[in-house]
């Protein structure tokens, strides 16, 4: 075999190992011979290269924008959502929003009674308006066609204690309307929305047949 | 046992990670950036020389894997079809260019059998190991061409046909450009050895 010829299939030598010709050549030729050498150690070391560097960390933050702007990366839904009655939804659907209706006014009502100091800005301002304390309010009248869809019978009761309860506001109301400072009076108005909110949640969360 | 369960458990994990990242989950996206950043980024690197052009296309990578992630179902690694899919951005990005993928030239096979007898004698610095930071050097000073085949075959371990597939060559010219390639590094660091002796 020629220097030539080696040379020729040197690729199949590497790649391969090569043929019985080529071995005997690359024992018998010390140039050839150098040559298979030089190249197997450049083969050898080019693995070496593989995940050598690192990209700057502008790369990803370049990435998560990009994600970010097509939608790609959604936020998660918070794993304990805490929904105001979590089974109402579940139960009642539509009706459920009369629950955290009635927790609005509470805290609606929280909000105007404000500590002493302020008695006189807030005398102006704690004066709730007259949708809170309607005993034929919306809410009521929604919640009673509720509890009457799902259970007639039990329509009566419910009807008996919201008039109960929203006369209990009324009175309280009253109270805290003769006497700002009144700070017990401020406190049986917000029991008494309380329980108002208490029976809305009673009525759309219990078990009906 | 202790590497075998290690890479167990990182195969686990980018599993997981990825049916997170179907679902948008943003620290799944970056998980599998920080997997495989490296190997893509030194891919891009390898094959453009240079490192603003390598960090581009890394991203750009990265975004076409992301963006078609749901469609991942498991046939092939991940980390292949990752590759693969670096690799095709390079090469569009090198066509763009105007810079050649493959050389021109046609292969040798078949061609005069003239023999070569000048290569020199052997050097005793390669025989027994190459410098990485001299190889680096030397490969960015490869042709375009020559550059591709050789980081797709030595450095990143595709075979022939692959690289043929790839690069749109016949198997016989990506065998021929290779062994160019790695006659023109041997010269390079015989080159770059006796400058540095000097």
């Amino acid at each position: 075999m020629t220097c030539a010829e080696f040379q020729y299939q040197l690729p199949d030598l590497l790649e391969e190992g090569g043929s019985p010709q080529l071995q005997a050549h690359l024992k018998d030729c010390a140039i050839c011979s150098g040559l298979a050498t030089n190249l197997q150690a450049i083969i050898g070391e080019a693995r070496i290269l593989q995940a050598s560097h690192e990209p700057s960390p502008r790369v990803w933050n370049s990435i998560e924008i990009a994600l970010r702007k097509e939608g790609l990366i959604r936020q998660p839904q918070p794993r304990n959502r805490h929904f105001l009655l979590p089974s109402l939804t579940r139960r009642w659907g539509v009706a459920a929003w009369l629950v955290p209706a009635a927790a609005a006014l509470l805290i609606g009502v929280a909000f105007f009674l404000h500590p002493p100091s302020k008695t006189e800005t807030l005398a102006k301002d704690s004066v709730p308006t007259p949708v809170l304390v309607s005993t034929g309010d919306q809410n009521d009248d929604q919640l009673l066609q509720e509890v009457a869809s799902r259970s007639p019978m039990m329509r009566a009761a419910y009807e008996s204690n919201l008039k109960d309860v929203n006369a209990y506001i009324r009175d309280a109301q009253d109270s805290v309307n003769a006497d700002p400072n009144d700070e017990e009076a401020r406190q049986a108005l917000m029991d008494a929305y309380g329980q108002k909110s208490m029976i809305y949640e009673m009525a759309l969360d219990r078990s009906l047949p | 046992m202790t590497d075998r369960r290690e890479q167990q458990g990182d195969r686990l994990s980018e599993a997981q990670a990825i049916d997170k990242a179907k679902q948008g989950d943003a620290e799944a996206f970056e998980f599998l950036y920080n997997l495989h950043k490296r190997r893509v980024y030194s891919l891009c690197l390898r094959m453009t020389a240079n490192t603003a052009e390598a960090e581009d296309l890394t991203q750009e990578a990265f975004l076409q894997l992301f963006r078609k992630i749901g469609t991942f179902r498991g046939e092939s690694a991940f980390s292949t079809w990752l590759h693969r899919m670096a690799v095709n951005v390079v090469l569009m990005h090198l066509r763009k260019k105007g810079l050649p993928v493959v050389s021109l030239e046609e292969t040798t096979e078949g061609d005069d059998e003239t023999p070569k007898k000048d290569f020199g004698a052997d050097d005793p610095v390669l025989s027994g190991s190459v410098d990485r930071l001299r190889l680096q050097n030397a490969v960015d000073r490869l042709p375009p061409g020559y550059r591709t085949i050789f980081v797709l075959h030595d450095v990143e371990g595709y075979e022939h046909n692959e690289i043929a597939t790839m690069v749109g060559c016949s198997i016989g010219n990506s065998k021929s450009q290779l062994h160019k390639a790695r006659m023109k590094l041997r010269d390079f660091l015989k080159t770059s050895r006796a400058e540095k002796a000097g």
